[in-house]
């Protein structure tokens, strides 16, 4: 989850978002040196006693500030397209479990082994336990196993939603209709908060999604299946 | 227009860079439209095929690139029809 004042993104607990980490740190240090470039050509422009009213062109220096922004730009695109083919792909899902966005809750249906549905509203403020997280906590999470690949199936049975889980690059939205997919390996196990991320009325801000990964011993073990 | 992108380009060769990289864009961005109209199975062009959606193969690459799966190098693990 986030914590106060927050400024970068949370920490990965999934290779994808390793990755859009990486790749977020590097196309912000190329926009930090540009920026500062700019910062500082700009006072210098302003402060200079060195003025000449009679200047015509400047092709050379025209035609470099011309290249060395494209250059630039190809070197973001390229691994940006790369993350971005990279975020769709399946590789063979050891495990499906269906969201399913609602005004205001998600259900949760494990279908695969059994069949396992449950609802997680969200805690209010006067139900919480010392230690939990307002807006945060819900009554029922999402238990998950880390180091097997998971494939979320995300719709919703009213009006739009969107399941998202920060910390392991999720956000999908869940459109009434339609099937959405998601896929991911979680690389530590963990409690992860995630807010529902497209308007949906009056407690939209208050339908949060919370995973709870677990190694996949004890998930297989069949704890979850107990209600 | 190409022969007065010519003439400027003698005129001024520092604009060669300017007509490379947006002529090179343009010319991406309208090959990339073209495959999608052309080989997306979301598209019908003709009547006799009217769902090319369904009828995709198991085995088939349909994104642009792919990073980490071969596509051809995938188990079929599921029934022919």
């Amino acid at each position: 989850m986030a914590h106060p004042v927050q400024l970068g993104l949370q920490d990965a607990t999934s290779p994808v978002m390793e990755e859009l980490i990486t790749f977020h740190d590097q196309a912000l240090m190329a926009m930090f040196l540009i920026s500062f470039l700019i910062l500082y050509a700009l006072s210098s422009t302003l402060t200079t006693k060195l003025t000449n009213t009679n200047i015509t062109d400047a092709q050379e220096m025209e035609t470099i500030w011309t290249i060395l922004p494209a250059v630039i730009l190809i070197l973001i695109a390229l691994p940006s397209l790369r993350i971005l083919y990279m975020t769709d792909e399946i590789n063979n899902p050891s495990f499906t479990i269906k969201s399913i966005g609602h005004q205001w809750y998600w259900t949760y249906e494990y279908t695969d082994y059994g069949g396992l549905i449950f609802n997680s509203y969200m805690l209010p403020p006067l139900f919480l336990n010392p230690g939990d997280l307002r807006l945060l906590e819900v009554d029922n999470r999402v238990v998950l196993p880390i180091e097997a690949p998971v494939r979320m199936m995300i719709t919703s049975q009213d009006v739009l939603h969107s399941w998202t889980i920060p910390t392991l690059g999720l956000k999908t939205d869940a459109v009434p209709g339609r099937l959405n997919q998601t896929v991911f390996t979680a690389t530590r196990p963990g409690v992860y908060y995630g807010q529902c991320s497209e308007i949906c009325g009056a407690n939209h801000s208050f339908m949060p999604i919370v995973a709870e990964l677990i190694p996949l011993k004890i998930f297989e073990m069949g704890p979850v299946f107990t209600l | 227009m190409l022969r007065q992108i010519l003439s400027l380009s003698k005129k001024h060769p520092s604009l060669m860079p300017l007509f490379v990289f947006i002529g090179t864009g343009a010319t991406g961005a309208t090959l990339y439209l073209l495959r999608l109209a052309l080989f997306s199975p979301d598209v019908c062009w003709d009547r006799n095929n009217p769902e090319p959606w369904n009828k995709l193969g198991p085995n088939d690459q349909y994104k642009f690139y792919s990073v980490n799966v071969d596509y051809n190098k995938l188990k079929k693990e599921r029934p022919d029809f």
